[in-house]
């Protein structure tokens, strides 16, 4: 189950970005279609199936490295999600005064979350379980970091992040959370 | 003594500090000072061994939450940066422009450490998506964050519905600076306004927000912050309604 982050200035310039990948077990029941199927464990076609049903169970059949069918695991669909998912951002932003905006997005068996900060920065995670706590916390120690690097007065909103602490932060908190 | 020779980041004024005490006494060693700065760089510098750079990271946000600066200090900060801005440029518009960018700079900032601190630890953290509790926020805790105290009023002019003014009786930033009788027009509140622009237009209200000299009887620093918010904010405002 991998994860992607993505941090944008206020001009939605990409600041930053992750890709995490995390070891936590996936829970089993993502997609009402796939909690309906039979488990086929010695058919030829379950993987195939489960992986067409959008189903995330499909992972243990492509641990081994298979590409998934239907999902988007390739980077560019996954920056097109993302930019895809800023649309809607913009406007839920305008109505809802809460800085986490939980699944505002969906794309086969991406759901976009995302948190606004207060100058605007906005902080974008793919993700394909429902695990809201985890992404408020996970993102609430982004925000920290953020906060900290802003502070530094050679870094402006429009200016990539490249500081590798930053980086170990994050991921450590990708770690932790998700 | 972990350092012999004077830290390679003290200014240059400590420096020279130092070579005159030498000359004045020549026993006197590195740990023997007449300005208290020094020796303190010293000893931070020796407690930890091999951390010369602090890491940003490593700093708690809340630390500094309630320290105050001093205010002859910041004064004299100040003037240094008109000064210096003021050599750069041509004409009090381009001055008060200049300054208002120096502000800008430092309201991104404010505005995110100071929601941070207020919201960091909280559960569903907030953004102000309201005009008028926007403008609320910059009169009182936007102000009580840089200045220690909260602006003296605000106001939404009579003839644009556009404008808005912040009024502070007594900028503190004004406090030690008298502009010369030629340069009337000159308001150093320019910076102030800069931090009102940054704050606006992270929070998704761009506006123009320029600093205009007003004295009254009892006070003479009075000075009103005019913001002027941009047309597409207006069109939504209206639409909201």
């Amino acid at each position: 189950m991998s994860h992607h982050l993505f941090l944008l200035s206020p001009s939605d310039t990409p600041l930053y970005s992750l890709t995490h990948h995390s070891t936590k077990p996936v829970p089993s029941v993502t997609s009402p279609l796939a909690s309906n199927l039979p488990t086929w464990s010695t058919s030829a076609f379950a993987g195939t199936l489960t992986a067409l049903s959008g189903a995330s169970s499909a992972t243990q059949h492509t641990s081994g490295g298979a590409v998934r069918v239907g999902g988007g695991q390739d980077r560019h669909v996954i920056q097109m999600i993302a930019n895809a998912g800023l649309d809607v951002i913009e406007d839920v932003m305008r109505r809802e005064n809460t800085m986490y905006l939980k699944s505002v997005d969906k794309f086969n068996e991406w759901t976009v979350s995302a948190f606004i900060t207060p100058g605007n920065m906005k902080f974008v995670l793919l993700h394909e379980a429902k695990n809201d706590e985890g992404i408020r916390q996970f993102f609430m120690e982004v925000w920290e970091v953020y906060v900290k690097t802003m502070l530094n007065p050679f870094q402006t909103a429009h200016t990539a992040i490249r500081s590798s602490v930053f980086d170990n932060r994050v991921r450590a908190s990708a770690r932790k959370y998700l | 003594m972990a350092y012999a020779q004077p830290h390679p980041r003290l200014s240059v004024v400590s420096n020279s500090s130092q070579s005159s005490v030498d000359h004045l006494s020549p026993t006197t060693t590195s740990t023997r000072f007449s300005l208290p700065s020094v020796p303190s760089t010293h000893t931070a510098v020796s407690t930890k061994p091999g951390l010369n750079r602090p890491n940003i990271y490593d700093r708690n946000l809340n630390k500094t939450r309630g320290s105050e600066v001093s205010g002859a200090a910041f004064a004299f900060l100040f003037s240094e940066v008109v000064q210096y801005t003021q050599k750069r440029v041509s004409g009090i518009n381009d001055l008060e422009r200049q300054l208002n960018t120096l502000g800008y700079r430092i309201g991104t900032r404010v505005l995110e450490l100071m929601v941070w601190r207020a919201e960091g630890s909280s559960k569903a953290p907030k953004r102000e998506i309201k005009l008028l509790s926007v403008l609320m926020m910059i009169h009182t805790q936007v102000w009580r964050a840089v200045w220690g105290k909260a602006a003296d009023a605000i106001e939404r002019s009579v003839e644009n519905p556009d404008e808005y003014m912040i009024i502070d009786n007594d900028p503190p930033i004004e406090r030690h600076i008298s502009v010369p009788r030629d340069m009337s027009q000159l308001s150093c509140s320019s910076f102030t306004a800069g931090i009102v622009e940054a704050v606006l237009d992270g929070l998704a209200f761009p506006a123009r927000v320029t600093a205009h000299n007003t004295p009254n009887a009892q006070f003479p620093n009075r000075t009103t912050i005019l913001i002027k918010l941009e047309p597409s904010v207006m069109e939504r405002e209206e639409l909201l309604k």
